[in-house]
């Protein structure tokens, strides 16, 4: 027997605002949280903009594992503790080199730190040691699961827990996505490979989905966790976690099937979990990365999905206004999708002033829009063709 | 769970050097592929061949895997400083962007990436189905191999294929394993796969006949533990359970205590 499956709390630390109301409300402003790198010198990166959180708090040495711990602190305060046992499901970001210390390596008579928590930094923090830190703060007792499907995480670890407490196997969940590549490392691997906007001078028009002149995404950094619990017993409910669906692309390693199979396959699987139908949809919040090639594969696949509704339904775009958070991109996604559609609004897409032909949906340019919604679904689709998209339900 | 239901259908297993040139569908994404990448399209190729099962696997199966520490060689680390230090050998962010980031070989990022090993498996057998890509323990195996069976009894596939695949031997995972108290003695490059079917048409190599997880949480910055395995190795890290099934007889009891904090055990009896 299936169970129903509520979200009682929601945390979330990301470039506009580290709570869910004050990311709501900015998202709801249309208000960008990109600019200028500060967390470190870019020099002359091609891409010297991001979309950082804005932290005065003590920082661990890895900020996503910092970003995690606040986003989980926060959704298990407004959840309270729920009852029985629970797990722990995280997408995270890979742990990347600090230069510093890879060229203190590299020093004559260099030594390793002598405490282990300080050799465990060193380098680089490996990232399933945030799962153990969240787990032990919070008394998670079940197994926790790391989530690595790159851009997919954080959705794949939602979803995942929402199957592990609608089967029985777990009794709650905490759930989510951290990460943060604003890092000389993630900054450069990014450029190399000419994925992110170069567009340095107009830092809040640079992520530009569905829009003719995107020329790539912006990095962002965050995390937001979920608590799932049974609806039956469940006492805060925000939200109904409904389905879940992923796929594969099974198709080219940088560039999504051209049809959109693997995207459209996921969603699809997602409304078929909840027991819904593509007719159901009110509202989907898109991956809508503002590269070249995703937004208008994506909107092939959606097009698929809806069919003859697909233009009168809106699809929005968190990354038009926090960047691309890869791991964490899905988890702070489904925040901004619950908080909104608790709002009875649909944030806008901004930055979309000429839309490219081949996207032509209601993508909701510039300017919130009142729209009750009862069903949301919520895409992420990774490099490496891993889909995985989610469906809320309003409570 | 009670997974008596499920049968493993095929199995494949590799350590050390392979070649996957004979199972790739493109063989222009070899570029793309490093030594983990490697590893898992041998392990899959070896297992899918084994099991029966045409190589084009569908909408119909899925892919459970579980994926060692990210792989870094010192030869892309050494390439990098190189152009990244000053004069007086400090890091230089003016070096580094305008020398250095350009010197690191843009394949690099799709060779160590840990969901790229799924990506592999995925292409080359057409796995369209649900997946779990989970890190980096042979802990995170089990939690794989337990949606496995989940997804199968509920009938979301018909087929999963569970891997674990880990390279190991390379600067960044020896130095993570170096830094831990205990150290671990000694790892290996390995992957291997299970085909799980629900009530197959074919002979089944192998059935699981009980599987429990369990976990004990710790600080990993004041305390770790040794992984202690009976019935594997744990050089093997998470592909040390699925090693050993393959070359295993009878009954295969499995016991895992990881460096992570979780407990598990597995039995099997092969056919």
């Amino acid at each position: 027997m299936r169970r129903r499956v509520a979200i009682t709390g929601m945390g979330v630390v990301s470039p506009l605002g580290n709570s869910v109301d004050a990311l709501r409300d900015a998202l709801l402003a249309g208000r960008s949280g990109v600019g200028p790198i500060t967390v470190f010198d870019p020099a002359s990166l091609p891409t010297r903009i991001a979309a950082e959180v804005k932290w005065d708090g003590p920082i661990l040495r890895d900020r996503k594992i910092t970003f995690a711990l606040e986003a989980a602190r926060q959704a298990m305060e407004a959840a309270g503790r729920p009852r029985g046992e629970g797990g722990l499901s995280l997408g995270i970001g890979l742990e990347l080199f600090s230069m510093d210390d890879l060229v203190a390596m590299q020093r004559p008579g260099f030594a390793m730190p002598p405490s282990r928590r300080e050799r465990l930094g060193f380098l680089q923090t490996p990232s399933d040691l945030c799962v153990h830190m969240i787990a032990r703060r919070h008394d998670l007792t079940r197994p926790p699961l790391t989530h690595v499907s790159a851009c997919a995480a954080g959705t794949d670890a939602i979803g995942h827990a929402l199957r592990l407490v609608a089967s029985g196997r777990r009794d709650w969940m905490l759930a989510g996505g951290a990460d943060s590549m604003i890092n000389p490392f993630g900054v450069g691997g990014f450029c190399r490979i000419g994925a992110t906007s170069t567009a340095n001078d107009e830092p809040s028009r640079a992520s530009r989905p569905f829009d003719r002149g995107r020329t790539g995404f912006v990095l962002g950094e965050g995390a937001a966790m979920l608590v799932l619990e049974p609806l039956e017993t469940a006492t805060n409910v925000l939200a109904e976690i409904a389905g879940y669906g992923n796929s594969f692309d099974a198709h080219g390693i940088s560039e999504p099937h051209p049809e959109g199979r693997g995207a459209w396959q996921a969603m699809a699987r997602a409304l078929a979990d909840a027991g819904l139908t593509p007719a159901d949809v009110d509202c989907i919040n898109a991956h809508g990365t503002s590269t070249t090639k995703n937004d208008p594969v994506e909107t092939l696949a959606i097009k698929r999905l809806l069919g003859d509704r697909a233009k009168r339904v809106p699809v929005c775009a968190t990354k038009s206004m926090i960047g691309h958070l890869i791991s964490a991109a899905g988890a702070v996604e489904a925040v901004a999708a619950v908080a909104c559609m608790r709002a009875g609004r649909v944030h806008p897409t901004i930055n979309l002033d000429q839309p490219d032909p081949a996207c032509d949906l209601d993508y909701v340019p510039h300017v919130a829009r009142d729209h009750e919604q009862r069903v949301v679904l919520s895409n992420s689709f990774g490099f490496g063709g891993q889909n995985a998209s989610i469906v809320l339900k309003h409570a | 769970m009670s997974p008596d239901s499920l049968a493993v259908t095929g199995l494949g297993a590799v350590t050390g050097y392979c070649d996957p040139v004979p199972f790739l569908r493109v063989r222009k994404q070899r570029k793309f592929m490093g030594v983990q990448d490697d590893l898992a399209v041998v392990a899959a190729g070896r297992a899918i061949e084994s099991a029966g099962l045409p190589r084009a696997l569908g909408q119909r199966a899925g892919l459970y895997m579980a994926v060692g520490y990210i792989p870094f060689e010192r030869i892309d680390m050494d390439e990098l400083l190189k152009g990244s230090v000053d004069e007086r050998g400090a890091f230089s962010m003016a070096r580094f962007s305008t020398v250095g980031y350009e010197s690191v070989n843009p394949l690099l990022t799709f060779r160590c990436l840990s969901n790229m090993p799924a990506y592999h498996v995925s292409a080359n057998f057409d796995v369209q189905g649900p997946y779990v890509v989970t890190y980096p323990g042979a802990g995170q195996f089990y939690l794989a191999l337990e949606e496995a069976c989940a997804a199968l009894k509920a009938g979301t596939i018909d087929v999963a294929l569970v891997a674990g695949v880990a390279h190991q031997k390379n600067f960044l995972v020896q130095h993570h394993f170096a830094r831990l108290d205990p150290p671990a003695d000694r790892i290996e490059d390995a992957a291997a796969c299970l085909v799980l079917e629900r009530a197959p048409d074919r002979p089944a190599r192998a059935h699981l006949r009980e599987l429990a997880i369990a976990y004990e949480p710790h600080n990993p910055f004041e305390e770790t533990t040794a992984p202690r395995e009976t019935g594997a190795d744990p050089a093997m890290g998470p592909a040390s359970l699925a090693v050993a099934l393959c070359g295993a007889k009878g009954t295969l009891r499995h016991e895992l205590v990881a460096r992570d904090g979780i407990r598990a055990s597995s039995t099997w009896e092969l056919a």
